[in-house]
């Protein structure tokens, strides 16, 4: 039956092709857009490709808008503002620092922008330190990016992952049991939030049971999942986002793991949400910003124009892109200035307007910390849309920023100004 | 704890299938063609989101039907305008040209379909456990499985029992004297570039269910596939499929001691076969250069 034959190919070819390969994962991303002079420049390092590229691209269309509007208001300090797109890879932080490097040394962008991937945005935030250059975390929440590591240019929008983990733990705690388990990513996001979970689970009585690290973009999920079925938790907690956490939990829910033990996690994302069966939407969770407010002021309005621009209802990706532009112009604003130091001082304590905020309670930058505090909405999946298709999340409380946010002691950031 | 192995082993077995048909299309390419083909991966997504597109249309069985065999035209129409003309030169050229390929391939679906995950829907009484014990037996792996070993029977009696399969094992082993003997070379390597393709249409259509839908897919798929041939043996289709029931099974074991390891532990088998048998678990000694 074997057909052995006399194939000729070298068997060092074949090892080379795939040292080729290897290499094309860290193929130089492109520019995506001209750019013009006398503008004010936000480089925006972030994914547009790989497991994150939903995330990055709806980050993108909140952010134009952003600019869009600035632009329509009369730019920042009279000039125009511009962005000057670039992907960053959804794994590679070699790349995203490369690309971070080029737009301040080449491109002189004023502001930088990213990212979706935590440890790429660590990358990112010390080259911007280094250079002195404003940076605004629109969505990577590995906590150190404003807690250990914090550095007095480097702002973000979206939450610590210890935010996150004590809005939904007492949910999870009281309603489902004590002992869980985790499905973990393999990288200084999934790190950070299953201490937050572990740390927050704890202090409620709970324990780890087990659980293991998966490794980014991981397709096949089957093994972890028969690991976690013989732990016997009360909850299996998937910490996986992006295209990992639909994969995970269709899998986990096609082998009926739903119907033995509780299936739940910290952080959910509307993009997930679209992309999984409807049987697989399931659990408990916490969002960041969801757009079905019906009575927060300017949602409604800021819901049209998104749905204008791209055909879809914004994401918390879409409001972390929009109001991470929108601050930095406000920065600029309140310090009269594109000076780094000037701007990164107007943001300390600054509230956000609420047609930017967008939430109930309102968002500031804590002063010290510069981490954005808003509203979280904790609730559950939906099999089905409730007030349209796309209304997979039922919200069942929101939860203030101040009450689940620690203290600026807790978070271990000393912000060190330059002289 | 001999429960959790046990299961592992089995489930190992199921990702083996998998990785094993999807290389076996790209074991045929290379045999017969000198050609590595990158754009196997790239393929492979072309045919889930093939799948995905159809299985609105004319349903879950019709698309898997109908999926590999519009993939598989695009593969003839491929090595027809593009890859003929590279034979003959060496096999970087056309490595260069997959590469490239693969690359056109994933933005393509990119630009069509989206970054995203669209959901790719199972039929109902194909996606629950076969039994609360072994939970991990949903009813669409073991279809899959059992497409798996149809295929995988199919395409060995075609090879065995067929003029087509004559030809293409005497092509792998002469080519020259082959097209001597009035064969016609050209369609020959063809067809069989179509059928290594169809294979990676069907893994997409299959993994479509099983994985789910993203760009990346097959990208994710594609060196494991390379490493079930170099373990198997280069040339032996029979390897080809131990080699990735064999990583398939590693990957399951590694899951369950040292999960951090569980993706190395494939490169560290290449590196062992490397190392000890150079020429692959069933790859002939001296026929490999």
């Amino acid at each position: 039956m074997s057909l052995n034959n006399g194939f000729k190919l070298p068997r060092r070819k074949l090892l080379q092709g795939g040292a080729a390969l290897a290499a094309a994962q860290i193929a130089s991303p492109f520019i995506l857009t001209a750019r013009a002079a006398d503008t004010v420049k936000f480089g925006w390092d972030n994914p547009l490709t790989g497991v994150y590229a939903e995330p990055g691209k709806n980050e993108l269309i909140g952010a134009q808008l952003a600019i869009a509007q600035i632009n329509a208001k009369g730019g920042i300090l009279g000039r125009q503002a511009e962005l000057v797109v670039q992907d960053s890879t959804s794994g590679d932080a070699g790349v995203a620092v490369q690309v971070a490097r080029k737009m301040i040394d080449q491109d002189k962008v004023n502001f930088l922008m990213g990212n979706v991937n935590s440890a790429l945005a660590i990358g990112m935030a010390q080259v911007a330190n280094e250079k002195g250059v404003l940076m605004m975390d629109p969505g990577g929440h590995s906590d150190t990016i404003t807690g250990a590591t914090c550095h007095w240019n480097v702002f973000r929008i979206c939450n610590t992952t210890q935010t996150e983990a004590n809005a939904i733990a007492p949910t999870l705690i009281k309603d489902y049991g004590k002992k869980w388990y985790y499905i973990t990513p393999d990288y200084a996001f999934g790190h950070a939030l299953e201490a937050g979970m572990v740390k927050a689970c704890a202090a409620l009585g709970g324990t780890r049971i087990g659980g293991d690290l998966t490794p980014l973009g991981t397709s096949d999920y089957s093994a972890y999942l028969i690991k976690a079925e013989a732990a016997k938790p009360d909850v299996l907690i998937f910490l996986t986002q992006g295209t990992d956490m639909i994969n995970a939990l269709k899998q986990a829910v096609q082998f009926g793991l739903d119907k033995k033990m509780h299936l739940a996690g910290a952080q959910q994302e509307l993009e997930a949400l679209e992309g999984l069966p409807p049987e697989a939407r399931i659990g408990n969770w916490v969002m960041e910003w969801y757009y079905n407010q019906p009575n927060v002021p300017h949602v409604a309005d800021f819901n049209k124009l998104i749905m204008a621009k791209s055909g879809k209802v914004p994401t918390a990706r879409t409001w972390f892109g929009y109001a991470g532009v929108w601050s930095c112009a406000l920065a600029a604003a309140g310090a009269k200035s594109l000076d780094a130091v000037k701007m990164a001082k107007a943001l300390q304590g600054m509230h956000l307007p609420p047609e930017i905020a967008l939430c109930p309670d309102g968002a500031f930058f804590r002063a010290g910390q510069n981490q954005l505090i808003a509203d979280l909405y904790v609730g559950n999946a939906l099999h089905t849309g409730k007030d349209g298709p796309d209304d997979l999340f039922n919200v069942t409380t929101v939860v203030k920023g101040t009450t689940v946010a620690g203290t600026l002691a807790e978070t271990g950031c000393k912000l060190v100004w330059p002289a | 704890m001999s429960q959790l192995l046990l299961f592992n082993v089995s489930n190992g077995l199921i990702t083996g299938a998998f990785y094993a048909l999807m290389a076996l299309g790209l074991s045929m390419i290379l045999n017969l063609s000198g050609v590595i083909n990158f754009a196997h991966g790239g393929f492979l997504t072309v045919g889930a989101y093939f799948a995905y597109e159809l299985q609105q249309r004319i349903g879950f069985f019709g698309a898997l039907l109908i999926a590999p065999v519009l993939t598989a035209l695009i593969g003839l129409v491929v090595e027809r305008l593009l890859i003929r003309p590279l034979y003959g030169r060496d096999p970087l050229y056309s490595l260069l040209l997959t590469f490239g390929l693969a690359f056109i391939l994933v933005d393509g679906v990119r630009i069509i379909w989206g970054p995203g995950s669209p959901p790719y829907e199972v039929p109902q009484w194909l996606t629950s456990p076969l039994s609360a014990t072994y939970f991990f037996l949903t009813g669409y792996r073991v279809f899959m499985v059992v497409l798996v070993v149809l295929a995988v029977a199919a395409l060995f009696y075609v090879l065995n029992y067929t003029k087509l399969g004559l030809r293409i094992r005497a092509g792998t082993k002469d080519l020259e004297t082959l097209s001597t003997l009035g064969v016609n070379t050209r369609i020959l390597r063809n067809l069989n570039f179509g059928l290594g393709i169809y294979l990676a249409g069907l893994a997409g259509a299959l993994a479509a269910g099983f994985l789910g839908l993203s760009p990346g897919l097959g990208t994710a798929l594609l060196m494991p596939s390379f490493v079930a041939i170099i373990i198997g043996g280069l040339g032996s289709l029979l390897g080809t499929l131990l080699g990735g029931l064999l990583i398939g099974v590693a990957v399951g074991l590694t899951t369950v001691f040292y999960p951090a390891a569980s993706e190395a532990v494939i490169y560290v088998m290449l590196g062992v076969v490397l190392v000890v048998r150079p020429r692959g678990l069933l790859g002939e000694e001296g026929r490999v250069h």
